[in-house]
C-alpha cells in the first residue's frame, strides 16, 4: 500500500518549549486515523505542521512526495480547531470562495449537506452559533475530493445528535484513495470508524497500531486503553 | 489564482470603501446646498443657517481624514488579520504562493488609495463645482508641466508611486518581522517599523553620498535648472527599486520559510 | 435489525457474527443481493475498510458471493445457511450450558427446566 504521509525526524519547538520531538511516521493511503492524546500534546501542532501552517524545526514532512507547498495544499482538506471564516461572509459566499480556489471542490455536495443540517446559504456567519459555524466548516472541508484530511478536534464543540452525524459524512464521503487523520481526545464516540490509532504524549509518539489488533490483544476498548496510557 | 485572490481581497474591502465613499460624496452635495443656496429663506434666522452648514462641513472634513486614516487602516488589517491572524489558517492552506498574497494585498490597497484620492477630488468638485476643480487642477498640471517639462512630471509621479509602493511593503514586512516574536506581535511590529525605516534611511543616504555625491553638491550650492533637478531624481529612482525588492523578498521569506501560525 | 457493536471485541468480529445472523435469521435471504459496502459500514457506523474486511472473510467462508459487476449476494447454497445457523445455535447453547454448569445444574435439572418453561410458553 502506498504512503501519503510521512515524517522523518519530525521536531518543532516553541521557545525552549518542545512541541514535537523526533517524530518518524508513515500514513499509508486509504486509512481513518485517529490521532489521540490528551491537551497540548502536540496534535495540533503535528497537523499545522502538515497543512503549511507551521515550519519544522528538524526534520522534515512529505505528503503525497512533496514538502508542504503549493501541490500538497491541492490535495490536502484541513480543518482548523478555530473559526478561520469571515464573519461578514454569507455561507455561499464561503462556498463560491472554496470553488475559486480549490479544483476537487464539489459545490453540489456542500449544498446537499447544508440542507440536511438545516442551515441557510444565505445566512452570515456573524448571526450563527459557534456550534453552527463548526458544522460549516466541516461540511466545507468535507466537500472536497481530496487526498488527505486533516481534521482538528472535528468533533469538540457540537452536540451528540450532529456528532453522528459528522461521523457519518466521513464515512460517507471516504473513498479508497484517501486518509483521514482525526485529532481528538473525546474517543469513545469515533473509535468505530478508525483504522488506526496515534497515540501521543508530550510531543513524542507512544504507540501506532490498527485498532482491531488493539481490542484483540488487550481485550479493551481504544477509550479505556487511553485511560490507562494518560493515567494522570 | 493572482486573479481570483485579487478578485476576493476587492469583496472583502469593496464593502467597507464602497459605502464611505459614497457618505462622502452625499455630505459634499448636502455642504453644497448649504453654501450655494439660502434654502431656509428668510424665515429662519441666519445663525440656525450657519450653525447647520458647520456642522455639515465638520461631518465632511471629518469624513475626509476618516477616508485617509481608514485606507491606511485596512491596509494593515487586511495583512495582519487575514494573513496573520485566524484567517490565515484559510488563507495559508489555499494552493497560493505566498507571492502572490503579498502582490494581491499590495495592488487592492493601491488600488483604494488611488480610489480615495480620486473620491476626495470629486467630492471637492461637488462642493465647489466641478468647472473650478477642472479648472483648478488643469492650472496646477499645467504650471508642472511648464516649469519641469513632460518628463518631469513623469518623474514625479513614477517616484511617488514607488516611494508608496516602498511605504506598502514597509509595513508588509514590519508585519511580517513583528509576527516572528512569540509575544508582544502588535507592539514588536510597530518597532519593526521604526527599525525598517531607519535602514530605508541610511541605505538611502548611503547611497546618496556615495553615487549621487556630485549631483548632490551641486543641487545645494548652485540655483539648479528643472532639467538638472530632473535628472537627479531620475538618477534616485533606483533606490526606491532597490529597497521595495529588499522588503518585498524579506517578507516573502518570512511567510515561505518562518510562517508560524500558533 | 440493528447493530450492536460493543468497543471492547474488534470490531471485524463482531461484524462477521452480526451479518451471519442476518443471514441465518433470513434478514437477507438465500441469494438476495447485499447492500454496498459503503452503505453498510454507514448503518452500521464503521469504517468501510472494516466492513469490507468482515465480508471478505464472510465471502471466503462461502456465505457470500461476488458477482464482478452487479455486487455481493447471500449464497443459493441453503444447507449451508443452514449449518452456520447449527452452529450459532450450538454456539449459543454452549455459553448457556457453560453457564448453567457455574450456577451449578447438572443436565438433567437443567432438561426439566427447559421443558417445563417450554410447555408454559406455548400456553
Amino acid at each position: 500500500m502506498s504512503i501519503i504521509l510521512e515524517c522523518k525526524n519530525l521536531t518543532k519547538t516553541f521557545g525552549t518549549k518542545k512541541a514535537l520531538d523526533n517524530v518518524n511516521l508513515s500514513i499509508p493511503r486509504g486509512r481513518i486515523i485517529g490521532l489521540l492524546g490528551p491537551n497540548a500534546s502536540g496534535k495540533s501542532t503535528f497537523i499545522k505542521l502538515c497543512s503549511g501552517l507551521l515550519t519544522p524545526t528538524k526534520g522534515e514532512i512529505l505528503i503525497d512526495d512533496h514538502k508542504p507547498g503549493i501541490e500538497t495544499k491541492k490535495i490536502v482538506s484541513y480543518l482548523p480547531e478555530r473559526s478561520y471564516l469571515n464573519d461578514w461572509m454569507k455561507v455561499s459566499d464561503i462556498i463560491e470562495f472554496f470553488k475559486d480556489f480549490y479544483d476537487d471542490f464539489n459545490p453540489e455536495k456542500a449544498y446537499d449537506m447544508l440542507v440536511r443540517l438545516g442551515i441557510e446559504p444565505k445566512d452570515r456567519l456573524k448571526t450563527m452559533s459557534k456550534g453552527t459555524k463548526e458544522k460549516v466548516q466541516l461540511i466545507l472541508v468535507m466537500s472536497r475530493e481530496a487526498k488527505l484530511y486533516l481534521l482538528d478536534e472535528p468533533i469538540g464543540g457540537v452536540d451528540p445528535a450532529a456528532r453522528d452525524y459528522i461521523l457519518e459524512t466521513i464515512i460517507a464521503n471516504y473513498n479508497e484513495d484517501a486518509t483521514v487523520i482525526i485529532s481528538t481526545h473525546i474517543i469513545s464516540d469515533i473509535e468505530k470508524i478508525l483504522d488506526d490509532v496515534i497515540f501521543i504524549k508530550n510531543g513524542q509518539l507512544v504507540l501506532t497500531k490498527s485498532v482491531d489488533e488493539i481490542r484483540e490483544e488487550t481485550g479493551k476498548s481504544i477509550d479505556s486503553l487511553f485511560r490507562e496510557v494518560f493515567k494522570c | 489564482m493572482l486573479a481570483k485572490l485579487l478578485k476576493h481581497e476587492f469583496k472583502a474591502t469593496a464593502r467597507i470603501f464602497l459605502p464611505l465613499y459614497l457618505i462622502l460624496l452625499i455630505f459634499g452635495l448636502i455642504n453644497r446646498i448649504f453654501n450655494v443656496f439660502d434654502i431656509f429663506g428668510d424665515s429662519i434666522s441666519f445663525n440656525m443657517q450657519s450653525t447647520l452648514s458647520v456642522i455639515s462641513s465638520i461631518i465632511y472634513f471629518t469624513l475626509i481624514v476618516a477616508i485617509i486614516v481608514m485606507t491606511l487602516v485596512i491596509m494593515i488589517q487586511r495583512f495582519y488579520k487575514n494573513l496573520l491572524g485566524d484567517e490565515g489558517y484559510l488563507m495559508f492552506t489555499l494552493p497560493v504562493k505566498p507571492w502572490q498574497h503579498i502582490v494581491s494585498k499590495l495592488i487592492i490597497s493601491m488600488l483604494w488609495s488611488g480610489l480615495s484620492l480620486i473620491v476626495i477630488i470629486s467630492s471637492i468638485a461637488i462642493l465647489i463645482g466641478i468647472k473650478d476643480t477642472l479648472a483648478a487642477l488643469s492650472r496646477g498640471i499645467n504650471f508642472f508641466i511648464e516649469s519641469l517639462g513632460y518628463t518631469g512630471l513623469l518623474t514625479a509621479c513614477s517616484y511617488a508611486i514607488l516611494m508608496f509602493i516602498l511605504y506598502v511593503l514597509m509595513i508588509y514586512s514590519a508585519i511580517s518581522l513583528g509576527h516572528l516574536f512569540p509575544k508582544y506581535k502588535l507592539l514588536a511590529s510597530f518597532g519593526m517599523y521604526s527599525v525598517l525605516y531607519i535602514i530605508n534611511q541610511v541605505v538611502t543616504t548611503v547611497v546618496l553620498l556615495t553615487f549621487g555625491n556630485k549631483a548632490l553638491a551641486n543641487i545645494i550650492s548652485n540655483s539648479p535648472t528643472p532639467s538638472q533637478i530632473i535628472n537627479f531624481i531620475q538618477s534616485l529612482l533606483p533606490v526606491p527599486i532597490l529597497l521595495i525588492v529588499g522588503n518585498f523578498l524579506l517578507t516573502k521569506f518570512i511567510l515561505e520559510k518562518h510562517l508560524n501560525l500558533e | 435489525m440493528p447493530w450492536h457493536l460493543t468497543s471492547d471485541r474488534p470490531i471485524y468480529t463482531q461484524l462477521i457474527e452480526q451479518i451471519k445472523l442476518k443471514i441465518c435469521s433470513g434478514v437477507y435471504p438465500p441469494g438476495s443481493k447485499l447492500p454496498s459496502v459503503r452503505d453498510l459500514a454507514r448503518e452500521a457506523s464503521v469504517n468501510p475498510n472494516t466492513m469490507q474486511r468482515a465480508l471478505a472473510k464472510l465471502e471466503e467462508d462461502g456465505l457470500l458471493y461476488t458477482q464482478r459487476t452487479s455486487g455481493r449476494y447471500v449464497t443459493e447454497d441453503v444447507d449451508m445457511i443452514k449449518k452456520a445457523k447449527n452452529q450459532l445455535a450450538k454456539e449459543h447453547i454452549q455459553n448457556f450450558l457453560t453457564k448453567m454448569a457455574e450456577l451449578g445444574f447438572d443436565y438433567d435439572e437443567i432438561l426439566s427446566i427447559i421443558s417445563s418453561m417450554a410447555k408454559e410458553m406455548k400456553k
